[in-house]
């Protein structure tokens, strides 16, 4: 018992790190004890023997590879802090072209400022563009109803029919377009020419002008083929007040019997 | 290493100055091979680095610098294949050695010295490496090796006793 006591105090005693009352303990029990003094002896032998181990050098690539590492390490550090501080790319971006001196930061600013002006004055003139466009369409437009009235008016019956033409190309004709479209439908002599007057006017049915010069019309006319086409497009119309003009019509002793024919026909439908 | 640890990693040469001598002997005691030592002080120096925000100023550096390097020691055998037997890492020439040339007797004994220390479990090599060179406390190993004081106490005996049973093996029964 009393060895396995002591031997617990020969780790300290062999690194000397034992106070004075358990070293005199230790050395009282070995003069008594040979076999814990041999074991003693034998563990301070192996103890002290370790001393011859050297101590080394490592060689001369450790330091240099230390120093690598550390430096990589650092700039590692740097580039992540920089990333860190410029989370906005663009701010990074914008720091790196900024100019470091007040004189060149004021020539910065004045050709962004010329650039704006620049970019400003086109973008102001693409609006002026896109007026002046509206108004050049105006303009065509203009320029296209006094053509066609003009050419209603000429004596060739071919120049009339391009007046026909022309008028019915109109996105919106106005009064007087219209009132020579009714005029050429009323009055020219040549046939052709009133049936392409028809044709057009079909398209502008919706002027309430148009509607009133369409319906008196009727009794104007003598060929049979603008007749016919008229009905058609009354029928087109649903015009309802055309019932009575049709009926006139019919009642006429002159009248070609297949006319007669398509506005019973006319009458018929618009009565439903 | 507080310096290090907020942010002045170049302080880490002065650390690295100061230890990585001993450092260096540490695993050259416990592996035997000279390359691979190296490589652990520079891998221990990388993660003493990499775990600087983990270093609590409570226990001495040195404590936690031995910790981190038990970890890199640990890992490494890990890692190492069993395609390097202990035997072959002992052929390493000692070249190197600047031993007396009069005294070839010590030089037989420091390799008979390391090839016993191979033999040791690494857990009693460990100990007694650190106790015998590395001039820590009991306490101080206690607390490295989370254990306490008397368990570190009985290894450092144990080692020893079988450290010189081995050593009286290999020199073929001859006490020197």
């Amino acid at each position: 018992m009393k060895c396995k006591h002591i031997k617990t105090r020969f780790s300290d005693f062999l690194i000397g790190d034992i106070d004075q009352k358990s070293k005199e303990e230790v050395q009282e029990h070995l003069t008594a004890c040979s076999s814990c003094r041999e074991e003693l002896e034998t563990l301070s032998e192996t103890w002290t023997k370790l001393g011859v181990l050297p101590e080394e050098e490592p060689s001369d690539r450790l330091r240099p590879r230390f120093y690598a590492m550390l430096e990589a390490y650092k700039q590692g550090l740097e580039q992540e802090k920089r990333a860190a501080r410029s989370t906005r790319v663009f701010n990074g971006w914008l720091e790196s072209w900024w100019p470091r001196r007040p004189v060149f930061q004021l020539t910065l600013a004045l050709i962004l400022l010329g650039v704006g002006l620049a970019l400003g004055y086109f973008f102001t003139s693409g609006v002026q563009n896109r007026t002046e466009m509206a108004q050049l369409r105006q303009e065509i437009q203009s320029v296209r109803q006094s053509m066609a009235v003009s050419l209603l008016d000429q004596p060739s019956a071919i120049e009339r029919l391009r007046g026909v033409n022309w008028s019915a190309r109109l996105e919106q004709p106005n009064q007087e377009t219209l009132q020579a479209l009714l005029n050429t439908l009323n009055r020219d002599p040549n046939v052709n020419v009133r049936l392409a007057a028809v044709d057009a006017l079909y398209l502008f049915y919706n002027y309430p002008v148009v509607r009133e010069g369409l319906l008196q019309s009727f009794t104007k006319q003598t060929s049979p083929l603008v007749q016919v086409a008229l009905i058609d497009l009354i029928i087109e119309m649903r015009e309802r007040r055309a019932i009575e003009s049709l009926k006139q019509l019919i009642e006429e002793n002159t009248l070609n019997p297949d006319v007669k024919q398509r506005a019973e026909q006319g009458i018929q439908l618009l009565s439903y | 290493m507080e310096e290090v640890r907020d942010g002045k990693v170049e302080k880490l040469a002065i650390l690295f100055e100061r230890h990585h001598v001993i450092l260096y002997n540490f695993f050259l005691r416990l592996t035997a091979n000279r390359s691979i030592s190296e490589d652990l002080v520079q891998d221990v120096f990388f993660r003493i680095l990499r775990y600087r925000h983990t270093y609590r100023g409570e226990s001495k550096f040195t404590i936690w610098m031995y910790q981190i390097s038990r970890n890199a020691h640990v890992d490494y055998l890990r890692k190492r294949k069993e395609e390097i037997p202990l035997d072959e890492q002992w052929t390493v020439p000692l070249s190197r050695e600047q031993s007396p040339a009069e005294n070839l007797e010590q030089e037989e004994k420091i390799t008979l010295l390391r090839q016993a220390l191979a033999k040791l479990p690494l857990k009693k090599r460990e100990i007694l490496v650190l106790s015998r060179f590395h001039n820590l406390k009991y306490r101080e190993i206690a607390e490295l090796l989370s254990c306490n004081t008397g368990t570190v106490k009985a290894y450092v005996h144990r080692a020893t006793k079988q450290l010189g049973e081995i050593y009286f093996e290999l020199s073929g029964g001859m006490v020197s």
